[in-house]
């Protein structure tokens, strides 16, 4: 035992009667500062989902008094039961996934080229990683209008493939009102939109990378190939887990982009299922859809459930 | 001066036309805004033949955009800082004193990072129908700074506790409570965390539409995006005007971004460098 322990425990001593009052005292203190986050909370949070909950298993219009409990049934409908209802639903699931995998691909495969070689320029570095980053900042509803501006059949995109010769390619309908392009076109919209933050991710990671270890590396002859696979993708390889993983969860639980740009058309093949619980929920008038709105979300939280849960355990495995 | 290598000369050019991907919706919106209402209907041309003011000046006046201005203002200035204010005394307690349940509470604040906002929207404009804050501003900025709840208690929680505990000691030793090492220690430390957090709340509540779309009816308390979105569903939409009415809705979120990214990328990128 050296002096400094010796002295550290003789000051806990002299110290332990006022403790036992100050730990009172604390708890108080405690509680009063996270109090103001607390009611807020119980206010605007925990009443809010308990009520989703227990609406997720009736069936009510928003306006008759009492609501009708049905159990699991709303659950039933939308995965298989409701002969409308669940193949809406599905199509709204296949389009949910097929976004979320092309959007966070899409993603790792134009952020991380790019971070490589805004890493290796010197001059201009600054300059250019505030314009990618613009995208990021600005993603919302006046771009999207921007976005709809340019895709519209009179607008610059098709103008453009037809002045390079590749006129085949443009759409006369537009890319939105295209069935062929329209989740194509919005899939590239929020790529665009998330590449900044994964392009800033991989460049602190990059940059996080000691070049004394490269140039080491370089030194034992190892090339441009053996240096990327064993040192600089080791160290990304969490990186991209983690953006994958953002990619994924943004992509099923946002559904602003669709709304705005279009409405989940045409003909439902932009149909996602944020979107299919937003109009159940709202626009529905009159029709007891509420309860069916509300399972649909509890079905959404559940999927970003269990991704937090892959999300965990791959982190963990990593360690 | 050395000459660039072809490497070099590649990785220019590659950034440039990605530089170029990420400026083009700004290029047409800014094409757009000063357009008339003829030259619109052309379409096609980046660079305006005849280009006009009269299209933003009718816009931020005749369609009462700086009315709109006012009012995202006065809901994202308030929303900015009841999160600063709420989150970094949580923050705080979680991060330096101790209290029995101290980890229960943070970690149901963190968990709340999971539940799609559409899960509870329905409810929330039942509830805010029920305590007559519907379609206020106030109806919009208490679920808004609620919002934010896990991502700022994470943030600050973790800005506090990276402050070293001496000076914690050093003040109590000196007599000071915990409000007041809190006002005069750690809050000023933490300040590029507030930044951040600032810049991370005001940004997506300037944008917000969801849930002022389905909560607002008085036109007198539209927000700039609900105005967007006015102007768009008229019965001739021109794209002149809508894209005016971008414009002012986003020059002030890059200002804002350009004056503060020192603070706020370095806020993001510091996470994977720790």
């Amino acid at each position: 035992m050296t002096a400094t322990d010796t002295a550290t425990i003789a000051a806990r001593l002299v110290t332990e009667p006022r403790r036992t009052t100050r730990r009172g005292r604390n708890a108080l203190v405690g509680y009063a500062f996270i109090a103001p986050a607390v009611l807020l909370f119980l206010a605007m949070g925990l009443y809010t989902l308990v009520y989703s909950f227990g609406l997720s298993f009736a069936k009510w219009n928003g306006f008759s008094p009492t609501w009708e409990w049905v159990g699991l049934d709303n659950y039933k409908d939308l995965l298989f039961a409701d002969p409308r209802l669940a193949p809406e639903v599905r199509n709204a699931a296949v389009n949910t996934g097929i976004a979320m995998v092309a959007v966070s691909l899409g993603t790792v495969l134009i952020a991380l080229p790019l971070a490589t070689l805004l890493n290796s320029i010197t001059r201009l570095r600054g300059l250019l990683r505030s314009v990618f980053f613009l995208p990021y900042v600005t993603a919302g509803i006046a771009v999207y209008y921007a976005w709809r501006y340019v895709l519209e059949p009179q607008g610059a995109v098709n103008l453009a493939l037809r002045s390079v010769g590749l006129g085949s390619l443009s759409r006369p309908q537009g890319f939105l009102a295209d069935p062929d392009t329209a989740l194509p076109a919005l899939v590239v919209i929020m790529i665009w939109g998330s590449v900044p933050v994964a392009m800033l991710l991989y460049l602190a990671g990059l940059q996080a990378i000691d070049p004394a270890v490269i140039e080491a590396a370089s030194l034992d002859g190892a090339g441009p190939v053996r240096r990327l696979r064993h040192i600089t993708w080791p160290l990304l390889v969490p990186i991209t887990v983690a953006i994958l993983l953002l990619g994924l969860r943004d992509t099923m639980q946002g559904f602003q982009i669709f709304l705005i740009m279009t409405n989940g058309g045409p003909g439902g093949h932009t149909d996602v299922l944020g979107l299919e619980a937003y109009q159940q929920a709202f626009l529905q008038s009159l029709s007891p859809t509420l309860g069916v709105a509300s399972a649909l979300g509890w079905l959404i939280f559940i999927a970003a459930l269990l991704l937090a849960v892959v999300n965990a355990r791959l982190l963990r495995s990593r360690q | 001066m050395r000459r660039p290598s072809a490497g070099a000369v590649v990785a220019y050019l590659a950034l440039t036309v990605y530089a170029a991907v990420s400026l083009y919706p700004f290029a047409w919106m800014v094409s757009g805004a000063f357009k008339d209402r003829l030259e619109i209907l052309e379409g096609g041309h980046l660079v305006p033949h005849r280009p006009t003011l009269a299209t933003l000046a009718d816009t931020w006046s005749r369609l009462h955009f700086f009315d709109y201005f006012l009012n995202s203002l006065k809901v994202t200035g308030l929303t900015v800082l009841g999160v600063l204010v709420i989150y970094s005394l949580a923050g705080y307690a979680f991060a330096m004193i101790d209290f029995p349940g101290r980890r229960f509470v943070f970690w149901f604040f963190v968990a709340l990072l999971f539940v799609p906002s559409i899960t509870v929207l329905l409810p929330l404009t039942i509830l805010e129908n029920k305590l007559d804050i519907l379609g206020t501003h106030t109806g919009l900025i208490l679920p808004f700074v609620n919002g934010t709840a896990p991502l700022a208690v994470l943030m600050l929680t973790n800005a506090f506790r990276a402050v070293p505990v001496d000076l914690h000691d050093a003040a109590t030793a000196d007599g000071a409570g915990e409000l007041r090492i809190f006002c005069r220690v750690y809050l000023p430390l933490a300040r590029p965390t507030l930044i951040t957090i600032g810049v991370l709340t005001a940004v997506p509540t300037w944008n917000e539409y969801v849930l002022t779309r389905v909560s607002l009816n008085d036109e007198s308390r539209y927000t700039l995006p609900l105005a967007l979105e006015k102007l768009a569903s008229g019965t001739v939409p021109s794209y002149n005007e809508i894209m005016a009415g971008s414009l002012i809705l986003v020059v002030p979120v890059i200002l804002l971004f350009l004056a503060l990214q020192r603070y706020f990328v370095n806020g993001l990128s510091g996470a994977v460098k720790n």
